[in-house]
C-alpha cells in the first residue's frame, strides 16, 4: 500500500516537473504561441503557428526586438477551451512571456480573456470575428464585421443582387454577423421577404436571429441546397455563407451537384481563405467569392517578397510536422505576421517590453506596411486595413475584383444600421 | 499480509495523500513556494478526479459504462456558472446589469429563469437538482427496459450529443458555444485573488476527500455489495430477488450528483464553462482516466485523473506535435498489459518480486491489494 | 460605414484607360457604328466595369458569329492583351501551331487581321508572356446574356433551355418576339416548356390586362416554380389596381405553383432520405460486421473510413502529377502517371478496390496487434481502440498535414438530372446504387462462400467452431479485415460527399453506432432498415419542421424557444432523431432485430 502512495507521488512529480519553467536567458525575450496543433481546430491553426515561427526567424535574423532575440514558447491548446485557459496561465505566470500570439475561435479567445485581464498580459488575435468586444489586453488584428461582411454586401448590391440567402454554422460568430447583416441589408432598402434562411422572433415579434444554421460537422446539405435552388429560381439571388471550415466541403460539393454556379447564384464565404482552399474541390468553386484583408494574389513587390520568403523558410525549416508542399499564405496568417511586426513597432516605440507601455504605444496609431498594404493601429485595439473582394480560381487562388482602402475596424456594429 | 495490516496501510496511505493535498499544497501556496498557476491546475485536476470517481462508481462498481458523465459535470458547471454570471453585475462589456450575450440577443431585462440564480443557495440547489432529475428520468427509462452493456453506453452518448447540440444554440439563452466566462466574484470575493484560488482549491480537496470516504463507506455496505454483484452477474442478482433496476437507478443518480459537484467546483477555477465540455469524447476521456488509474478501486480514478491530466499539461507544452501519439499509445498499452491500472502496479511488482526470489508460492496467490476485476475481465487470465 | 470604395489602379493601367477612352471618343466621332469586333476589343481594354458591361450589352442581338467565339475566349482566359513596345495595347487571340519557344501567331481582335510589328512583319507571341483580359462575374453575366440570345439557336437542348430561362427571368419584353419565333419552330418538348414559361413570365410585364391574364393562366398550367416571385408581384399590382379578375388569376396561378412545390418537396425529401440512408448504411456496414458480428467496439472505425478516403486522395494524385508526403521530417515522393482527360477520370474507380485493400490491411494489423487480446472484454476494446483512433488521427495529421486535402469529383459524379423539378444528383444516385451493390456483395460473401460459413459459425459460437476444427484466430482476422475494408470503401465514397481530413472519421462514428444499435446488434438486415429509417426521418424532419414551427407557441414557458428551434430544422432534426432513438430503445431494447441467445449474461 505504501507503494500506492509512491506511485501517486510519482504522478505528482510529473506535474510538478511540468510546472518548472525553463531557464531565462538575458538576451532573449519569450513570446507565447497559443494555437491548437491537435484536435478539430488544428486544421486551421497549424498554419498560424508556422507563419509565426517564420516571422520570429525573420525578425531574429535582423537583430530581434530591442536587441533581444525572440524565443518562441509554442504550446498546444488541443482544441480544448479550458486547456487554452490553462496554457494561457502557464505562458503568463510560469514562462512570463512578453506577448502571446494565438487563438482562432471566439470561444478560445473568450476562455483566455479573463486570464489576460487578470495578469495584464497582451494577446494578439488574428482571425475574423464577430466584434462586440473590446479588451485592453487583446490586440485585434482580426477582421471586424465591417471589414469583411458589410463590404461583401456592398459589392453584391453594386452587382445588382436583390435576394440574399444567409447561411451559417450554429455558433456565435455566424449568428452575430448575420444579425448585423440583416440590419445592414434592411438599411440598404432590401425587403425582408428577399432575405432568405428564415427568422427567429421573440415573444414580442422582434427578430432576434436571421439565417439558416447547421450544427458543427454537418454533412448533409441536400435539403438546404434544394431550398436555395428554389430561392434563386427567379434570379438575382446570392448566398452569404458563414459556414465554418469543415462543413464547406459537403456544402459546395452539393451546391455544384445541384447545378448551382457562381453565375446563377454566387456564394461569398467569410471563412474560406487560400489555406482552407487546400481542402476544397477548387474546380467546383470557380467564381465564388471571398472577402478578406489580404489575398496571396495581391500584386505588389512587398507581397511577392513575403510569399517567396515564406516558401524559402518552409524549405529549410525543420519544425516537426511541418507540411512543406503546396503551402499558401492567407489573411489570418498575414494578420498574425502583421501582428508580430506591430508588436515589435510598439515595443520599440515604448523602449520596453512592459505591457502597459507597449499598449500605450500601440494605441497611439502605429503603421506597418505589410503584404496586404498599410495597416494602422487604432485606439480601440483594432486596426485599420484594406479590404479585398476576390473571385476564386481553379488553382485555389483569388482574383481580386474590388478593393476598399483603409477601412476602420469597428467592433460595435449592432444597432448601428437603421432600416429605411 | 493479514487483512487488518492491509487496512492499516491503506488508511495511512490515504491519510498521507489527504494531508499532502489538503494541508501541504495550500500551505506551500500561502508561503509562495507553489505558484497560483500550479495550485489552479491542481484544483482542476481534483475536479476531474470527482468526474473520474463518478465514472468509476458506475463502471468499476456497477458495470455500467456511462458516456454521459461529462454531461452531468457540465450541467453542474452551468448551474454554478449562472450564479457567477449574475455576480458580474454591470461590469460586462456592455455595462448593463444582465449578461453580455443577452444584451446582444436584444434582451432588455433578464429572462424569468435567470432571476433566481442571483441567490447562491438556489444555484447550489440547482447544481444538484438539474443533473439529478435528468439522471433520474433517463436512468428510470433506461433501467426499466433493462438496457445494459454497450446499449447503455451508446444511449448515454446519444443523450450527451443531443444536449451538446442544444447548448451550442444561442436561443437556449445560455451563451451559445461561447458559454459563460469573464467571472468576477464568488460570494463577494474577487475570483482573481490568490486567497480565493486557494480557498477554492481547498474546497475541492475537501470535497474529493468526502466523496472518497462516502464511496468507501458505500462499497462496504450491503448496498455496495449488491451493486458489485450486479456488475459481476446481473441476472443472478435478479434471480435472487433483488430489484436490480432500483439499485442501478440509485447509483446512477448518485454518480450524476458527484459529477455535477465536480463541475460546479470546476467552473470558477477554470474561469469558463461551455458546451465543448459535454461532447462525447470528454466522457470517453474520463473513462480512460479510470482505466489508467485502476478501475474498480477508489484511489484509481483519482490517481488516473491526476496522472493523465498532468501528463497532458506537460506534453502539450513539451511535445505539441506528438503528445496525442504518446497518450493514445499509453491507453492501448494500459488496456492490454495493465488491466488493473496504475494502482495495481505495486501488487504486480510484489508478485514479480516473489517469483524472483523463487520462494514457494504463498498459500493465497492472489495479492490482497489487487483490485477486484470483473468476471468478464478475469475470464481471460 | 463612411469609406467609399476606390479602385486600386496602378498608374500604368490608368494611363491605358485614358488612352483607350481617348480612342473610344475618336471612334465614336467616326461615321460608321463600331463592328462587334471593335466593341469587344474596346471592352477588353477599358478598366471601368460599368463601361465594359455597357459595351458588351451593345452586342445584344447582333448576329456576328465572331461574338460567340471571342466572348468564349475571353471567359476562358485565352483572350490576351498585348502591349506593343510603344505602350499601345492590343487585344489578341493566339492561334495556329506553337513553335519550340511556345510562340504562336496572334490575331487582332478588332480587325481579325494578323498582328504585325512596326515593320509589318507578323508577330509570334507566347501565351505565358501575355496577360489575359480581365473579367468579373457581373461581366460574365453580361456576356452570358449576349450569348444566350445567340444560344437560342444552339444545337444542344440544354443550352437552349438555359438561354431561354435567362431571358425570361429578366422579363425582357423586347426579346419576346425572338422567343415566340423560336417557339414556332422548336421541336424539343422540354425546351418548348421553357419557352412557354419564359414568354409567360415576360408577358407579366405587358401593359395589357388580357395578355397578363393569359400569361397567368399559362403559368398556372405550367406550374412554374421560377415564376413564384413574379406572380406574387403581379398579384400585388393587381390588388393595388383593384383588379379582382387579375388578382383572382394570380391567386389561382400561385395556388397551382404552391401545390407543385409541395409535390416537389415531398418527392425530393423522399429521394434525399434514401440517399442519406445510403450514406449512413455505407458508413455503418463495416461496423455492423466488426461490432455487430464480432462484438468489438471499434472506436477507430472512423479512422478506417479516413484511411479509405486518404487512399482515394493518393490514387487521385498518382493519376495526376504525383505527390510528396512529409513523414516525421522525411519526404516520401510518390511519382504520378501524369494522366489527363478521360483516363484521369478513372482514378475514382481504381481507388475503390485500393481503399478496400488498404483499410483491410490496416484493420488486420490492428486486429493482430491489439484487438485479438480483447475479444472477451468488449468494453475495454472500446478504450483501446479509442487510443488507437487518437494515434491514427495524429498519424494522418503528421503524414498529410492538419489541413483537409482536396479530392475532386470525376465528371461522372458531378452533374445532376432534373426530373420534374426534383434534383437528382449523380453522386447521390451513385451512392444509392453503390449501397445496394455492397449489401448484395456482402450477402453473397456471408451466405454463399465457405468463408462466410466460417465467419457465421465463429461469430455464433467461437468455442464450438474452434472445437469443430475452424481456425477461429484466422477467421477473426479475416472478418475484422472485411469490416475494416468496408469502412475503407465507405471512405472512398464519402470523399465525394464531404471533406477529407484527419478527423473525418469523427463525423461518422456516432451515427454509425446509432445505426447498428437501432438495427439490432448482429443483424445486417436490421442495420439496413435502420439506416434508411434514420435517414428518411431526418430528411422529413428537416423539410417539414419549419412548417409546424408556428404551431408550437402554445407550449407554456418554452413556446417561443421551441418555435425558434424548429426553424433551425437541421439542428432540431438531429436532436429529435437522437431523442427518438433513446425512446425507440425503450420499446425495443435490443434494436429492430434481436439476435436470440441462450447465454445467461447476453
Amino acid at each position: 500500500m505504501i507503494t500506492k502512495l509512491t506511485s501517486l507521488l510519482g504522478a505528482g512529480a510529473i506535474a510538478l516537473g511540468a510546472a518548472l519553467g525553463t531557464a531565462h536567458a538575458a538576451d532573449t525575450v519569450k513570446v507565447g504561441v497559443l494555437h491548437s496543433l491537435s484536435g478539430t481546430m488544428a486544421i486551421s491553426e497549424t498554419s498560424l503557428r508556422d507563419i509565426l515561427l517564420f516571422t520570429f526567424d525573420e525578425i531574429n535574423a535582423k537583430g530581434g526586438v530591442l536587441g533581444k532575440k525572440i524565443q518562441p514558447v509554442v504550446v498546444d491548446g488541443a482544441s480544448n477551451w479550458p486547456l487554452f485557459a490553462e496554457k494561457a496561465k502557464q505562458l503568463l505566470e510560469q514562462d512570463k512571456v512578453a506577448v502571446t500570439f494565438g487563438c482562432w475561435t471566439s470561444v478560445s479567445r473568450k476562455s483566455v480573456l479573463p486570464v489576460y485581464e487578470k495578469n495584464n498580459g497582451l494577446l494578439f488575435y488574428p482571425v475574423q470575428y464577430e466584434g462586440e468586444e473590446e479588451s485592453k489586453n487583446v490586440a485585434y488584428t482580426a477582421e471586424a464585421v465591417n471589414q469583411q461582411a458589410t463590404p461583401a454586401v456592398d459589392y453584391y448590391l453594386a452587382e445588382g443582387k436583390k435576394k440574399f440567402y444567409l447561411l451559417g454554422s450554429d455558433y456565435v460568430y455566424p449568428q452575430t454577423t448575420n444579425l448585423v447583416l440583416l440590419e445592414y441589408l434592411l438599411s440598404k432598402g432590401v425587403k425582408l421577404e428577399n432575405i432568405g434562411g428564415g427568422f427567429r422572433k421573440d415573444g414580442s415579434g422582434k427578430i432576434i436571429s436571421a439565417g439558416k444554421y447547421t450544427p458543427f460537422g454537418h454533412m448533409d446539405y441536400q435539403q438546404i441546397i434544394a431550398e436555395i435552388k428554389q430561392f434563386a429560381a427567379s434570379g438575382d439571388a446570392c448566398v452569404i455563407s458563414t459556414l465554418n471550415g469543415d462543413t464547406n466541403v459537403p456544402f459546395f460539393k452539393e451546391y455544384a451537384a445541384a447545378g448551382l454556379t457562381a453565375e446563377t447564384c454566387p456564394v461569398v464565404s467569410f471563412s474560406i481563405s487560400e489555406d482552407e482552399f487546400r481542402g476544397l474541390p477548387a474546380k467546383q468553386l470557380v467564381g465564388q467569392l471571398g472577402c478578406w484583408t489580404y489575398f496571396q494574389s495581391i500584386d505588389t513587390p512587398a507581397n511577392k517578397k513575403f510569399v517567396a520568403d515564406f516558401q524559402a523558410w518552409l524549405k529549410k525549416s525543420n519544425v516537426p510536422g511541418l507540411v512543406k508542399e503546396g503551402r499558401v499564405t492567407c489573411s489570418p496568417m498575414v494578420l498574425s505576421y502583421v501582428g508580430v511586426y506591430l508588436w515589435k513597432a510598439a515595443v520599440e516605440k515604448a523602449g520596453s517590453f512592459d505591457v502597459d507601455k507597449v499598449r500605450a504605444a500601440y494605441q497611439s496609431g502605429l503603421s506597418f506596411d505589410g503584404p496586404g498594404g498599410r495597416v494602422t493601429t487604432q485606439k480601440n485595439m483594432h486596426v485599420t486595413k484594406n479590404v479585398f473582394i476576390g473571385e476564386t480560381k481553379a488553382d485555389g487562388q483569388f482574383k481580386i475584383v474590388k478593393s476598399f482602402q483603409n477601412v476602420y475596424g469597428e467592433p460595435w456594429l449592432k444597432g448601428k444600421f437603421q432600416a429605411k | 499480509m493479514s487483512a487488518p495490516q492491509v487496512r492499516r496501510l491503506e488508511l495511512i496511505a490515504v491519510a498521507v495523500i489527504a494531508a499532502l493535498l489538503l494541508v501541504g499544497i495550500p500551505l506551500l501556496h500561502a508561503n509562495g513556494a507553489i505558484s497560483n498557476f500550479t495550485i489552479g491546475v491542481w484544483g482542476k485536476y481534483l475536479c476531474y478526479a470527482l468526474l473520474a470517481i463518478s465514472v468509476d462508481l458506475l463502471w468499476g462498481y456497477t458495470g455500467l459504462l456511462s458516456l454521459g458523465q461529462a454531461l452531468f459535470f457540465t450541467l453542474g458547471g452551468y448551474m454554478h456558472g449562472m450564479y457567477l454570471m449574475r455576480m458580474i453585475g454591470d461590469l460586462g462589456q456592455y455595462k448593463k446589469p444582465i449578461p453580455d450575450f443577452l444584451v446582444f440577443l436584444g434582451w432588455e431585462r433578464l429572462p424569468a429563469f435567470w432571476e433566481p440564480f442571483a441567490s447562491f443557495p438556489f444555484a447550489m440547489a440547482m447544481v444538484l437538482l438539474v443533473p439529478g432529475i435528468i439522471a433520474y428520468v433517463f436512468g428510470y427509462l433506461a433501467f426499466r427496459s433493462r438496457i445494459k452493456g454497450v446499449y447503455f453506453s451508446i444511449l448515454t452518448q446519444a443523450l450527451t450529443y443531443a444536449a451538446s447540440i442544444m447548448f451550442f444554440r444561442n436561443n437556449l439563452l445560455l451563451g451559445g458555444n461561447n458559454g459563460f466566462t469573464d467571472f468576477k466574484f464568488l460570494l463577494g470575493y474577487k475570483l482573481n485573488e490568490p486567497a480565493t484560488t486557494r480557498a477554492l482549491y481547498l474546497a475541492t480537496a475537501i470535497t474529493v476527500l468526502l466523496v472518497f470516504l462516502f464511496c468507501r463507506w458505500l462499497s462496504k455496505t450491503k448496498f455496495g455489495l449488491v451493486q458489485q454483484a450486479i456488475r459481476d452477474g446481473e441476472n443472478r442478482v435478479l434471480f435472487s430477488g433483488y430489484a436490480t433496476s432500483h439499485f442501478k437507478l440509485f447509483i446512477f443518480v448518485i454518480a450524476a450528483l458527484i459529477a455535477a459537484v465536480g463541475g460546479a467546483l470546476y467552473t470558477p477555477q477554470v474561469g469558463s464553462i461551455n458546451p465543448g465540455e459535454m461532447q462525447a469524447d470528454k466522457s470517453l476521456e474520463a473513462v480512460v482516466w479510470v482505466a489508467v488509474g485502476g478501475r474498480g478501486t477508489l484511489l484509481g480514478p483519482i490517481v488516473g485523473a491526476i496522472t493523465i491530466n498532468a501528463l497532458k499539461s506537460w506534453a502539450t507544452r513539451a511535445y505539441p506535435d506528438l503528445w496525442l501519439l504518446i497518450l493514445g499509445g499509453l491507453f492501448v498499452l494500459v488496456v492490454l498489459f495493465l488491466p488493473g491500472g496504475i494502482v495495481s502496479i505495486p501488487a504486480r511488482l510484489k508478485t514479480l518480486w516473489q517469483k524472483f526470489r523463487s520462494a514457494p508460492p504463498p498459500s493465497d496467490p492472489t495479492p490482497a491489494s489487487s483490485p477486484p476485476t470483473p468476471l468478464s475481465a478475469s475470464a481471460k487470465s | 460605414m463612411s469609406d467609399s470604395p476606390v479602385h486600386r489602379l496602378p498608374p500604368t493601367i490608368l494611363f491605358i484607360v485614358v488612352a483607350a477612352l481617348g480612342a473610344c471618343v475618336a471612334c465614336a466621332q467616326g461615321a460608321a457604328a463600331p463592328t462587334p469586333r471593335q466593341l469587344i476589343a474596346e471592352a477588353a481594354l477599358t478598366d471601368d466595369a460599368a463601361k465594359k458591361r455597357e459595351l458588351i450589352g451593345r452586342l445584344m442581338g447582333q448576329g456576328d458569329p465572331a461574338i460567340a467565339l471571342l466572348l468564349e475566349a475571353w471567359r476562358t482566359d485565352v483572350l490576351f492583351v498585348y502591349t506593343a513596345p510603344d505602350g499601345a495595347k492590343v487585344p489578341v487571340l493566339l492561334s495556329g501551331e506553337k513553335d519550340a519557344a511556345g510562340k504562336q501567331p496572334a490575331t487582332r481582335v478588332d480587325t481579325n487581321a494578323l498582328l504585325t510589328d512596326a515593320a509589318s512583319a507578323p508577330l509570334r507571341l507566347a501565351a505565358t508572356d501575355l496577360t489575359a483580359a480581365e473579367h468579373t462575374s457581373s461581366l460574365r453575366r453580361a456576356m452570358k446574356a449576349v450569348l444566350d440570345l445567340a444560344d437560342l439557336a444552339a444545337p444542344e437542348p440544354a443550352k437552349r433551355t438555359k438561354a431561354i430561362l435567362t431571358i425570361g427571368l429578366a422579363q425582357d419584353v423586347e426579346k419576346l418576339p425572338a422567343l415566340k419565333a423560336r417557339l414556332a419552330i422548336e421541336t424539343d418538348e422540354s425546351v418548348k416548356r421553357a419557352l412557354r414559361e419564359s414568354i409567360a413570365i415576360a408577358q407579366l410585364k405587358d401593359p395589357s390586362n388580357e395578355t397578363k391574364l393569359a400569361a397567368l393562366g399559362e403559368l398556372k398550367e405550367l406550374r412554374s416554380l421560377a415564376s413564384t416571385d413574379f406572380i406574387t408581384r403581379a398579384l400585388k399590382e393587381a390588388e393595388e389596381a383593384k383588379d379582382p379578375v387579375l388578382a383572382g388569376g394570380a391567386r389561382a396561378a400561385l395556388r397551382a405553383v404552391e401545390s407543385h412545390r409541395s409535390f416537389v418537396d415531398f418527392f425530393g425529401t423522399l429521394f434525399r432520405g434514401v440517399s442519406l440512408g445510403s450514406i449512413l448504411l455505407v458508413a455503418a456496414l463495416g461496423l455492423a460486421i466488426t461490432f455487430g458480428l464480432m462484438r468489438v467496439i471499434n472506436m477507430a472505425h472512423g479512422e478506417m473510413i479516413a484511411v479509405g478516403a486518404y487512399t482515394t486522395y493518393l490514387v487521385q494524385n498518382i493519376f495526376a502529377t504525383g505527390i510528396t508526403i512529409p513523414f516525421f521530417g522525411f519526404s516520401l515522393p510518390i511519382f504520378g502517371l501524369n494522366l489527363t482527360g478521360a483516363a484521369y477520370q478513372w482514378y475514382f474507380i481504381a481507388a475503390l478496390p485500393l481503399s478496400f485493400i488498404t483499410a483491410a490491411l490496416v484493420g488486420i494489423g490492428l486486429e493482430r496487434s491489439v484487438i485479438r487480446f480483447l475479444y472477451r472484454r468488449p468494453l475495454e476494446s472500446l478504450l483501446a481502440t479509442w487510443g488507437v483512433s487518437l494515434v491514427m488521427q495524429q498519424g494522418l495529421r503528421l503524414m498529410f498535414g492538419a489541413n483537409n486535402v482536396q479530392v475532386s469529383s470525376p465528371v461522372y459524379l458531378s452533374g445532376n438530372w432534373l426530373v420534374n423539378d426534383i434534383i437528382l444528383g449523380w453522386n447521390r444516385v451513385f451512392v444509392i446504387g453503390f449501397a445496394i451493390l455492397i449489401v448484395f456483395g456482402m450477402w453473397l460473401v456471408l451466405t454463399k462462400t465457405p468463408l462466410g460459413l466460417l465467419i457465421r459459425a465463429s461469430m455464433q459460437n467461437r468455442t464450438m467452431a474452434s472445437c469443430m476444427g475452424v481456425r477461429t484466430e484466422r477467421v477473426n482476422m479475416l472478418t475484422f479485415g472485411l469490416g475494416s475494408g468496408l469502412a475503407g470503401l465507405a471512405g472512398a465514397f464519402l470523399s465525394q460527399i464531404g471533406n477529407v481530413g484527419p478527423s473525418l472519421g469523427q463525423g461518422y462514428i456516432i451515427d454509425s453506432f446509432m445505426v447498428v444499435v437501432v438495427g439490432g446488434v448482429g443483424s445486417i438486415g436490421g442495420t439496413i432498415l435502420s439506416a434508411f429509417g434514420i435517414g428518411g426521418i431526418d430528411q422529413v424532419l428537416q423539410q417539414y419542421l419549419p412548417y409546424i414551427a408556428p404551431g408550437l407557441t402554445w407550449v407554456p414557458g418554452i413556446g417561443s424557444f421551441l418555435q425558434n428551434l424548429a426553424q433551425d430544422a437541421a439542428v432540431f432534426g438531429k436532436i429529435l432523431v437522437l431523442a427518438g432513438i433513446i425512446l425507440f430503445l425503450q420499446w425495443k431494447p435490443a434494436g429492430l432485430f434481436v439476435t436470440r441467445s441462450r447465454n445467461l449474461e447476453d
